[in-house]
Parts: structure tokens; C-alpha cells; sequence
């Protein structure tokens, strides 16, 4: 086996291949990258059994052939070859790379024990792909990170009515964000598919600027199976089974009692007054006629406070929130101005969950649909 | 190590230089024994054991004269009676030792706010920053001692050390009723005698492969190069190890939650087999054990099953829960699942329920949604319901029937 590629577009091509191979594997094989070179150019595969990448470059290829090589020294080698064309040949069991004046001798793996890559469901849709990795960034922040539940450590995707929703959810918090979905030429109108937060995310970043990224689904009982595809790169990833939980009806219908606010401002403010809290502990924010003050007390009788503008509709209200939960919302927004909804809740132990939103002004509520609602911690005092 | 009966005692003479030795350890002696026979006083110098009545049940606690026989906690009772055929069984009375223990353990949080429990009895406390109001660490040593006597009746031991792992090691050679001090200075000097089974965290398994390699005291471990020591008990262990023997233990006095785990368990007078009476019993324990969470307003995450079969052999599975719980329900359903897992297996002795990882959830943190509210309002009521009338009369249905009388219907009752 023998070509010669780009040096930019192989680096391209491996820095993909190589990102969503998990950090360790029981088998070492796993951790290879796969290098086919066809007559129709060069194809790199990565796969886990859970995840696959797979993408096809443009090379000189000289003598076709396969062969697997470690994934994360090829990709930190491409990463810095000189600029000059990269050539590849393997010897037995070799592999040889040379760039310019740069020569390196890799040792192959046994390419014969390489799983096969699965096989790409056929196109069940269309998405816009710079909305798309917004949602997922929008949404994934939600996604728990814990493993004991592994349902909610995925983004739940729900296909109906020509729209996409993602649904994500740590227990704590909820985000939700619809984007448009073109069936194109399929005939499936409706599915879900659950799919691990990790690598929706990778997904968001690698096709955010793809024009539209193509998605398959196969949801039969024996395989389960997502796929994305843009620009010559595919993705899959197997589906989390389990039912996601019906989070969508925490959300309330009418809402009459909320405030708005600065974004910046009370992101900023939040970071400042939180800097006294010890982990883990919640702010009591204080929404009134006159604003909104923000409290902490911290160890050791450490205390910080500072209020700042908000224009309340409704009756003074406090909750308890803790910090980061509140960046993670107000973040997501991407809007100057924010809105914070207070709901009701029928029990008289448990504060009702807050509800960000966002707003272009004081007045105008923001076009998108997306929702990220808290739960308050108990008021402790 | 030591046989636990007093035989290698070792107390310090009054004159020691006790100022560097700011770690305290205090051990209250054969602390059932000794509460059961504050109402025996005559008993005494006899041997007596605490158990319960039944023909199967194990040795709670043994006192010292009883230990000399050989009857150590944990025996089965058939076995003690060999070893002791004059030893006196008395019943035990758990409300009753937790009254004590906490009155012990407040005479403790008046000598420092240091102070780490370990379990019922027993208590680690650092008394650096006590020195000025009580006096050096051997003073408030003896002071503790004379105290607890005085208030409670009974016997304590305490060992004054530079580091826990020296005091622990201090007051059980001081046992019974004795205090003793290793200055800093004196510490390689006492633990490196100490065979290595004395060591924290040398069980059964890696004392034997030590003494394979000719390792007898701790003195020669601490003259073994860690990589030796590594290969043969493994990395983490044998660095830990290395450190402890010579006299190294950075660990500090912790305040922190008193209990680590809440279990319950039971041995039957019949092995079993029937997984239906077993899981009755599951929940009946993981009831028990979630009342006592909620008494102590703590949660817990990790929830274990304990199984003993008829061959001694036994087994524990833990499951860690997504959310911490208090629920009796939450408890059940974890060690059920636990225990469907297992299929079939061997007539069981004994099954146990225990929960981990108990953390006092003061953060105020909740979740959007919970599965279990309505089982919460059902278990809080039952608490309330037998706060005003006394635990037993309410609870679930399919614990109406103990499960000992359905396991042998020859055995009456207790009650």
C-alpha cells in the first residue's frame, strides 16, 4: 500500500477519525484508525463498537491496500508535519510517513481483527447544520454525566411535523430547543432516537459550518443505529435504550409571574457573588419591585450580595438556585436580555421550577424555542 | 495480632511526655458486654457474651473473661458454648447502647470539636488545639476515662499517638481499662515488634502472602523496598503500606458523619432457599434500615445485599442508586434486583441489607420529578404512626406473617 495526500487535507481527515475514539479501551485494537487506500481516494475509519467515523479524502494512490495504525500518535504526528505533501507506504508490517523533511516508522496493527464499520441507515432526513449544532450545544448542557442512569445521559431526538426536538435532562434541569427537519424523500414522519450527549456534541462541532447534514435512523429491535453525514464525513452512534423520561410535561403552560433581566449582567453578577459559596451550595436571588438582589453565604462567614435591574411582572418572589445550573441556562440563551418564570406548584415542600427564556429586548420575547427549566433548591433560611 | 483478651496489655506510666502525641483514640471495652452487665454487676468476673436467644444466632460482643476461652464477637453461639460451656448469654438491647454511646460521645465533643466516630463505640479526637483548657493529650486521656466512668459506668481505653494509625494500635494493647502514650519519637520504636498483621488494611489474605516472603514484623516491612512490597500486594497498597510501618499516616482527624453504613441482618433458624420468604425479608430489612436513615435524616446511595449459604461461604452486591434515597421501597428494590440476579443458588444462613455512602443532603438540592413521592408521604406516615403508637403497627402487608414462622412453623414466636 502506497499514496501520497495533501498534508492539510490528511490531517483534516485523521484529526476526524481519531475524535470520538474513547479515551480507553479494554481492546487495544479499538484504538487504531483504519487507512484504506481505493481507487476512488482515501478512506479513514474509527469504531468502538458504540461509535463510528468515517470519512473519504482525495490522494495519489499508488498501490490500494489496508492497513490500521495507532489513532492518537498518527493524529498528533499529522497535526505536525511541515507543509509538504505526506507520503504513506507500508512494508510488511510498517508504516512508513514521510512530510518534507520529516520521516516517521510506525508498527501496524493486525488489521484482520478490525471490526467491521456499520453499515449507514439510509437517509431518514435533512438538517440545517448551524442551527443544529447550536440546539445541541443549547441543549446537551443539560445531559446528565452520570452513568448510573445512562437514559438521561443522552439528548432525545423527536422527528414529527417536519420539526426536530432535543430534549435533554440531568434530573435538575430540562432544555429543549425545536429546529426545522426536512424528510426530503423519506416516508418516516415520526421517530425519536436517543443519542449520547458526547457525541451529539462532537457532531455539533464537526458539521457546524456543513451547509446541511444528512441523518439516519434505524430504530429496529435488533439495531439501533443513528447516522449524520456531511462534507464526505459520516458519524453513527448507537442509540441508549430505555424510555427517556416524559420531562416535556414539567413545563408549564402560562406562566404570569416572571422578570427580566440583563443577560450579561446577571451572569456576571452570579460569578461574583458565588465566588464566597462553598461547592455544591445554591444563591438566593430575591426578585422585587426594585430589582434583583443576589445573596451567598459561604464558610467561615464569608457573605456577598449585589443587586441589579429586573423588571418584574408579578409578586416578589425568592428561590435558591444554585450557580452553575443558572450560567448553564443563561449561556444557552444567546440572547441579550433573559426572562426568568416563576411556576406554581401544588406542593407546598418543593419550590415550583423556574423557566429561562430568552428576550431580544426588555419587551420582546426571543424568537427561538428554546426552554431550559430549573429546580430551586429548598430555601434553607 | 493480639488475641483480644487483655493478655498483652501495656499502659504508660504517668511520667510520659504525652505533648506530641495529640492523636487520641478511644475504644470503650467489650462495650455490650459491659452495658448488659452494668444491670449484672455480679456477672462480672464470669464470662459472659451477649447474643440472641436463638440456637443459630452469633456473639454479639463477649467480655474479657470470656475472651480468654476463646468466644470472640461474630462466633456463632454453638461454638462459643464449646470453647465456654459456663459462659452466660445475655440478650442484647440496642436502644440501650445507643443511649450510652451518646452520652460517651458527648463527653467527648466537650474535650475538643475534633472528634471523628467511628461506629458506636469508639472515636478518634485530636487534641492539639485542646491542650491549653484540659491539660497534655495523657490529661485529657485520663480525664475522658475517669469520666465516662464516673458518668456511665463503664470502661474505656485510650491510646495517644502521633497519627490515628498509631493511636488505634495504643489503645488496644492498653485494653482493658488502660491508657497508652507513644510520644512521637517513640513511634518506630513501639510499632516495629508489632507482627504485620497488626497493620491497617493487612487482612488474613496479605499477612499470609507477607510471612511467604518472610516479612514477620512491621519492622520488616518497613525495611522493604516499596517495589517489593508493590509486587507483592499490588501498587496502591504496597506505597500505603510502606508509609504506615514507618509510622507515616497524614491522614487527619475528620468531623464527619458518625455512621458510614446502616445495615440489618438476620440468620435464619433454618437455612432457606424459598426466594420468596427471602425477599420478604429483604424488605422487611430494607425497611428497618430506611427508618433508621430517616431518624438520623441521612441518605444513602449505595444500597449491599448480604447473603451467607449453608457452607459459611459468603457473598455481598452493592448497586449505587441514581439519587440518594431514605425510602424503604427505593432500598428494596435495589437489593431485590440484586438478588434475582444471583438465580439459583444454595440454602441461605443469613441475608443482610446494608446502605453506603449515607451523606446528611443538607445542600437543599431536588430533583425536577420523583418517582418516589407517594411511597415517601406512605413511609413518613408510617413514621409518624408509630411515633405516637409504637413501630409494628403499620406497615406493608406481605410482612404480616414473619418470615421465621413461615420458615418453621415447629418454632413458636418470641413474642
Amino acid at each position: 500500500m502506497k499514496f501520497q495526500a495533501n498534508r492539510d487535507i490528511f490531517n483534516d481527515a485523521v484529526s476526524f477519525a481519531v475524535k470520538l475514539l474513547p479515551q480507553r479501551t479494554t481492546l487495544p485494537i479499538l484504538s487504531g484508525v483504519l487507512i484504506e487506500a481505493t481507487e476512488d481516494g482515501l478512506v479513514l475509519s474509527s469504531f468502538d463498537y458504540e461509535v463510528s467515523a468515517q470519512t473519504t479524502v482525495v490522494a495519489d494512490v499508488e498501490e490500494t491496500g489496508r492497513v490500521l495504525v495507532s489513532g492518537r500518535l498518527l493524529a498528533e504526528i499529522a497535526n505536525k508535519l511541515p507543509q509538504a505533501p505526506v507520503n504513506f507506504t507500508v512494508e510488511q508490517s510498517r508504516v512508513l510517513v514521510s512530510c518534507g523533511s520529516a520521516n516517521f516508522t510506525l508498527l501496524s496493527m493486525p488489521v484482520e481483527e478490525y471490526p467491521s464499520i456499520p453499515q449507514v441507515p439510509g437517509q431518514t432526513g435533512l438538517l440545517p447544520a448551524n442551527e443544529f449544532a447550536e440546539a445541541v450545544a443549547q441543549v446537551s448542557v443539560a445531559a446528565s454525566r452520570d452513568d448510573v442512569t445512562p437514559v438521561i445521559t443522552g439528548v432525545q431526538l423527536e422527528i414529527a411535523d417536519n420539526r426536530l426536538s432535543l430534549v435533554a435532562t440531568d434530573r435538575y434541569r430540562v432544555a429543549v430547543r425545536e429546529i426545522d427537519w426536512d424528510a426530503a424523500k423519506s416516508t418516516i414522519e415520526a421517530v425519536t432516537a436517543l443519542v449520547p450527549a458526547r457525541t451529539l456534541q462532537e457532531v455539533g462541532k464537526t458539521f457546524g459550518h456543513s451547509g446541511t447534514i444528512e441523518v439516519g435512523i434505524t430504530n429496529t429491535d435488533d439495531r439501533e443505529l443513528i447516522s449524520f453525514t456531511a462534507d464526505r464525513k459520516t458519524v453513527t452512534s448507537l442509540l441508549i435504550k430505555g424510555n427517556f423520561p416524559p420531562v416535556r410535561r414539567l413545563f408549564p403552560e402560562v406562566v404570569d409571574n416572571y422578570a427580566v433581566m440583563n443577560t450579561a449582567e446577571l451572569v456576571e453578577a452570579t460569578r461574583r457573588v458565588s465566588l464566597v459559596l462553598e461547592r455544591e451550595a445554591a444563591l438566593r436571588f430575591s426578585f422585587t419591585a426594585d430589582g434583583l438582589t443576589l445573596e451567598a453565604t459561604g464558610s467561615e462567614q464569608a457573605q456577598a450580595s449585589e443587586t441589579i435591574d429586573a423588571i418584574l411582572t408579578g409578586t416578589d418572589t425568592v428561590v435558591s438556585l444554585k450557580p452553575q445550573f443558572l450560567l448553564d441556562g443563561l449561556g444557552a440563551v444567546r440572547s441579550e436580555f433573559v426572562r426568568i418564570s416563576f411556576t406554581k406548584t401544588e406542593n407546598p415542600n418543593k419550590p415550583g421550577p423556574v423557566l429561562i427564556t430568552s428576550q431580544t429586548s426588555k419587551e420582546q420575547i426571543g424568537s427561538d424555542s428554546y426552554k431550559y427549566l430549573l429546580q430551586p433548591n429548598l430555601l434553607l433560611r | 495480632m493480639s488475641k483480644q483478651d487483655g493478655s498483652a496489655r501495656q499502659v504508660s506510666a504517668a511520667s510520659v511526655d504525652s505533648s506530641t502525641a495529640t492523636i487520641l483514640h478511644v475504644d470503650l471495652d467489650a462495650f455490650f458486654a459491659s452495658v448488659e452487665l452494668l444491670e449484672h454487676p455480679h456477672l462480672v468476673d464470669r464470662p459472659v457474651a451477649v447474643a440472641g436467644r436463638s440456637a443459630r444466632s452469633v456473639v454479639t460482643a463477649a467480655n474479657y473473661p470470656a475472651r480468654k476461652f476463646g468466644v470472640r464477637s461474630a462466633m456463632p453461639l454453638a461454638q462459643a458454648l464449646r470453647r465456654c460451656p459456663n459462659l452466660i448469654v445475655l440478650e442484647p438491647h440496642f436502644e440501650k447502647y445507643r443511649m450510652l454511646s451518646a452520652k460517651v460521645m458527648a463527653i467527648f465533643d466537650e474535650m475538643t470539636p475534633m472528634v471523628e466516630r467511628l461506629g458506636i463505640d469508639e472515636a478518634f479526637l485530636d487534641v492539639a488545639g485542646a491542650g491549653g483548657v484540659h491539660g497534655t493529650p495523657a490529661d485529657i486521656g485520663e480525664l475522658i476515662r475517669s469520666r465516662v466512668r464516673v458518668e456511665t459506668g463503664l470502661a474505656c481505653s485510650v491510646g495517644a499517638a502521633s497519627t490515628k494509625f498509631v493511636a488505634k494500635l495504643a489503645s488496644g494493647r492498653a485494653k482493658p481499662d488502660g491508657m497508652l502514650v507513644i510520644p512521637d519519637e517513640q513511634t518506630l520504636a513501639f510499632l516495629h515488634p508489632l507482627p504485620v498483621g497488626a497493620l491497617w488494611g493487612v487482612g488474613a489474605a496479605t499477612e499470609s502472602s507477607l510471612l511467604a516472603r518472610g516479612l514477620r514484623t512491621i519492622g520488616d516491612v518497613a525495611a522493604t523496598p516499596v517495589s517489593v512490597l508493590q509486587r507483592t500486594v499490588g501498587a496502591a497498597a504496597g506505597n500505603k503500606m510502606h508509609e504506615l510501618a514507618n509510622g507515616i499516616d497524614p491522614r487527619p482527624v475528620t468531623v464527619g458523619n458518625p455512621e458510614k453504613s446502616i445495615g440489618h441482618e438476620v440468620t435464619f433458624e433454618v437455612d432457606q432457599r424459598d426466594s420468596e420468604l427471602l425477599l420478604r425479608e429483604l424488605l422487611r430489612q430494607s425497611n428497618q434500615v430506611a427508618v433508621r436513615l430517616r431518624e438520623a435524616g441521612v441518605t444513602a446511595r449505595t444500597v449491599v445485599l448480604k447473603l451467607r449459604y449453608d457452607d459459611f461461604s459468603t457473598l455481598t452486591r452493592s448497586r449505587t442508586l441514581a439519587e440518594p434515597t431514605d425510602l424503604g421501597r427505593r432500598i428494596h428494590e435495589e437489593v431485590s434486583a440484586s438478588y434475582r440476579a444471583l438465580g439459583a443458588h444454595p440454602p441461605v444462613r443469613l441475608i443482610g441489607v446494608r446502605v453506603e455512602q449515607l451523606s446528611s443532603g443538607g445542600s437543599g438540592q431536588i430533583g425536577l420529578w420523583d418517582e418516589d413521592d407517594s411511597w415517601r408521604d406512605a413511609e413518613r406516615t408510617i413514621d409518624d404512626v408509630s411515633s405516637r403508637f409504637g413501630r409494628g403497627l403499620l406497615g406493608p402487608a406481605s410482612l404480616l406473617r414473619r418470615a421465621d414462622v413461615v420458615a418453621d412453623p415447629r418454632q413458636q414466636p418470641e413474642k
